[in-house]
């Protein structure tokens, strides 16, 4: 089976300086996969490689059978890729259920199924659809955030460190939201800043540093590398 | 006949070519080198001019003067007064983005004009201060202008080699770190508000002694001296087709400016009357699309700011 | 002095004068948001919109608020005009290029008008209107369609934001740029139509401020202090609060004529402008900080 995602030698940076050396990872179809790594490994650059927004130099990036290496972002959420970015991932001043509108802005006719999909992923959302974003907690918000990313129905989903700044019962509740999106036949690839947990959850792994890809793995096997444990893990 | 009436109209051009660039300077130190927007050059211009003119001005009833100082002290003063009305604008605007200094700059222009024509008492009003001293004004005009030339010039240069020498100190590349990279340097811990607060008010007391060189030489300063949006304009245009940034290209957009600007007014003014009119807003009008044409086409100006290892490029100045 | 005269001759007065530079004030405050600069031709664009209406009323014979609607379209095809000729191609640049590009393009409007028109003073109709008194309110027919056509316009641009694609895509725009980019809004259609909603509210600030006073080349640039003052005031980036500090703005003005010389009258938008930095830069109702 082809994979859904596969970046092959990927090199490329912004500017002059080349951030990521080399990267190789794929994500197969129904897949949770984590990229997790030392601070200033890249993690976030590979992310925003995926989705355009980086100069690549070298090697490719083919989704569902399209190269996608020099497409304009718009293109790719098009084509089924979406992203939610660390921090500023909501429209603050806008309510809820326009958020989601602003998520399926390209889609064009009736958005009901589009809308109760995620409502029926995030029932607290639907309660409050009239409340402006920005006053929710942090948990809320990220689900806003990965609510207006799956309204165009995509493929694929990027979350970059979508853990950031929660507490620990938020942590467990947004993997687990991570995983009912899944089953509703959506890959994911993140970026994680808690890396055992990350591991522990997710399907497979990537431990990137210094811009390259060390190590790759099942999260679990990850987890008993001594080497990966040494790098970061605390010992 | 002719060559003398050249010549007499070089060294008065070259006087107010020599002003102008003091002005250049001043919103290099600011626009150039720490990216501050100051769109109110005429306003800090006239609070020198008239400053001077107090100090050194005759007496006369009914308004504040009469204290016959040399010139110099009413040059310095025209430093100071406008560094003072520079100083409480930097410190509410200059915590914020430069667009809030161009508003609250067009502002302080405004008011210094109303203050300049409703005062009768500080400026007396429309008939504005005469009779002020200029200094080797008693030569014969033709040696006068050649002294007054002279003392401007040297005014530049050493309003030349000071900025240029504060540029080049530690100053000058704390300035240009903060102007290239607010968040590098602040998390470097440098005081930014600070720096910037200098870098405004230094140059507002260039511009404040721009003011008090023209009233001098012209001996008098009235309202109707300057158009402010015009001047303000000017020195914007100069600066920027100069070379912002870069000392020597503010003193070449100076004279390259001056010299199109006074030329096209000569020309126009050959033109009849109901068309001279209509010609000075065309030459307005051209003055405005010659800035978007540099922005354009050569946003570095003829003189680009030379690289002084600048770490981070210009696009980050935002 | 009793509570009609300070309603008749000063908070009327200011009201109307308040809702000429709420027009103003809303398409600055959607250009700071949106475009993320302090547009400086702002004013010069409502001169030239006041002066496209006098063109029409004088060559058409129909009184000014019927040249209205043909004077704010010409000035948002104007003002489109005018970004994607000096504005567009500064985008990727640091946004104070621009508004030092606005301010080049304030004299080139401004030339424009001086040019075509002269720098006379006009009015769109000759002879002095008298008020009417209402209940001891005496207010001029003018003064009334200036307040009615200020609300009007301002809730129609309310409810395009609120309820259509477009008008939220706008919204998203001036709440979370990249966000909007990555949701796949197109960036160049939302500048397209934050000018036309700036410029057409421009005209009919300038056409107001001309029926109400007169036609000057220099009325839409001492307007724009105020308008900048009502904008920072209300909070940027909210429409209700521009239109409530330009109300605050005109009515100040008028009521600082009771403690100042009235040649510093348009000092109070510099003040109110310089004390809003000063203790809330948010603005009343809490805006943007740029």
């Amino acid at each position: 089976m082809t994979s859904l995602l596969r970046l092959q030698g990927v090199t490329g940076g912004y500017g002059d300086a080349d951030i990521l050396q080399d990267v190789t990872l794929h994500v197969d179809d129904k897949e949770i996969v984590v990229i997790v790594g030392p601070n200033g490994a890249g993690k976030s650059t590979a992310m925003k490689a995926v989705f355009g927004m980086l100069n690549v130099r070298a090697g490719s990036i083919v989704f569902d059978g399209d190269t996608i290496t020099k497409w304009a972002t718009d293109r790719i959420v098009q084509r089924g890729i979406s992203y939610v970015p660390q921090v500023d991932n909501i429209f603050r001043e806008m309510s809820i259920h326009e958020n989601l509108e602003m998520g399926a802005f390209l889609k064009k006719g009736d958005l009901s199924a589009a809308y109760d999909r995620v409502y029926s992923l995030f029932p607290d959302l639907k309660e409050r659809r009239k409340t402006a974003a920005g006053t929710l907690s942090g948990g809320q918000r990220q689900m806003v955030a990965m609510g207006r990313a799956l309204m165009l129905n995509p493929k694929l989903l990027l979350l970059d460190e979508p853990t950031a700044g929660l507490s620990p019962r938020y942590m467990e509740q947004i993997f687990q939201i991570c995983r009912d999106v899944r089953d509703t036949d959506v890959a994911i690839l993140l970026v994680e800043q808690h890396a055992k947990q990350a591991l522990a959850f997710a399907d497979r792994g990537y431990v990137l540093a210094a811009g390259q890809n060390r190590h790759e793995g099942s999260g679990a096997d990850l987890l008993a590398d001594r080497e990966v444990a040494e790098m970061f893990l605390g010992g | 006949m002719e060559l003398i009436g050249l010549a007499n109209y070089a060294l008065f051009m070259g006087i107010f070519i020599g002003i102008y660039a003091l002005l250049a300077l001043g919103l290099n130190i600011q626009w150039g080198f720490a990216g501050l927007f100051n769109a109110g050059i005429a306003g800090f211009f006239a609070v020198g001019a008239y400053a001077s003119a107090i100090v050194t001005g005759p007496a006369a009833e009914g308004r504040l003067g009469g204290f016959d100082m040399p010139f110099f002290v009413g040059w310095l003063m025209a430093m100071v007064a406008a560094a003072l009305i520079a100083w409480p604008i930097g410190k509410i605007c200059l915590r914020f983005r430069s667009d809030y200094l161009a508003i609250a700059s067009i502002g302080v222009a405004e008011i210094i004009r109303l203050v300049v024509k409703s005062e009768p008492a500080l400026t007396n009003g429309a008939r504005g201060i005469t009779s002020l001293p200029r200094p080797f004004g008693d030569l014969p005009y033709v040696q006068s202008q050649m002294a007054y030339l002279a003392i401007v010039a040297i005014v530049l240069l050493g309003a030349y080699s000071l900025v240029e020498r504060q540029f080049n100190a530690p100053w000058g590349r704390m300035m240009r770190a903060i102007r290239d990279n607010e968040l590098a340097a602040r998390a470097m811990g440098k005081n930014i508000e600070r720096r910037r607060l200098e870098a405004f008010i230094f140059g507002s007391a260039l511009m404040g002694l721009g003011g008090a060189l023209f009233a001098h030489f012209n001996r008098s300063i009235t309202p109707e001296a300057i158009d402010p949006m015009v001047a303000t304009f000017l020195v914007w245009i100069m600066l920027i087709l100069g070379g912002s940034g870069n000392n020597r290209g503010a003193i070449l957009g100076a004279a390259m400016v001056w010299i199109i600007w006074s030329m096209s007014e000569i020309a126009t003014d050959q033109l009849p009357a109901e068309y001279a009119v209509k010609a000075k807003y065309i030459r307005l009008f051209l003055i405005g699309l010659m800035l978007q044409l540099v922005l354009r086409f050569r946003p570095e100006g003829l003189l680009p700011e030379p690289q002084r290892g600048k770490a981070v490029a210009d696009s980050n100045r935002e | 002095m009793d509570m009609l005269e300070l309603l008749n001759f000063y908070i009327i007065p200011g009201l109307v004068l308040g809702s000429i530079y709420a027009l103003g004030a809303v398409g600055i405050t959607l250009a700071f948001a949106i475009l993320r600069y302090a547009h400086l031709a702002h004013g010069d664009l409502a001169t030239l919109g006041a002066f496209i209406a006098l063109a029409i009323v004088q060559a058409s014979g129909m009184p000014p608020l019927a040249a209205l609607p043909f004077a704010m379209i010409a000035t948002a095809v104007v003002a489109v005009g005018i970004d994607k000729g000096f504005y567009e191609h500064l985008r990727e640049k640091p946004k104070i290029i621009t508004v030092m590009a606005s301010l080049g393009i304030a004299l080139m409007v401004r030339a424009v008008v001086q040019v075509v028109w002269g720098v006379d003073a006009e009015s769109y109709v000759r002879g002095i209107v008298r008020p009417e008194t209402y209940w001891g309110l005496r207010i001029k027919d003018r003064e009334i369609w200036t307040v009615v056509f200020m609300i009007v316009l301002v809730a129609a641009l309310q409810i395009f934001l609120a309820r259509s694609k477009w008008g939220k895509a706008m919204r998203a725009m001036s709440d979370n740029p990249s966000l909007a980019l990555l949701s796949g809004i197109d960036n160049r259609k939302v500048v397209v139509l934050t000018w036309i909603i700036a410029g057409g509210l421009c005209a009919a600030a300038g056409v107001f401020l001309g029926i109400n006073t007169e036609l000057k080349s220099m009325m839409g640039w001492q307007m724009l202090l105020p308008m900048f003052a009502a904008a920072i005031l209300g909070g940027v980036g909210r429409v209700e609060g521009a239109v409530l500090g330009g109300l605050i703005v005109g009515v100040a003005e008028e009521l600082s004529v009771l403690v100042l010389p009235s040649e510093y009258k348009a000092a109070m938008a510099f003040a109110i402008l310089l004390f809003m930095l000063l203790v809330r830069p948010t603005g009343l109702l809490r805006g943007k900080v740029l």
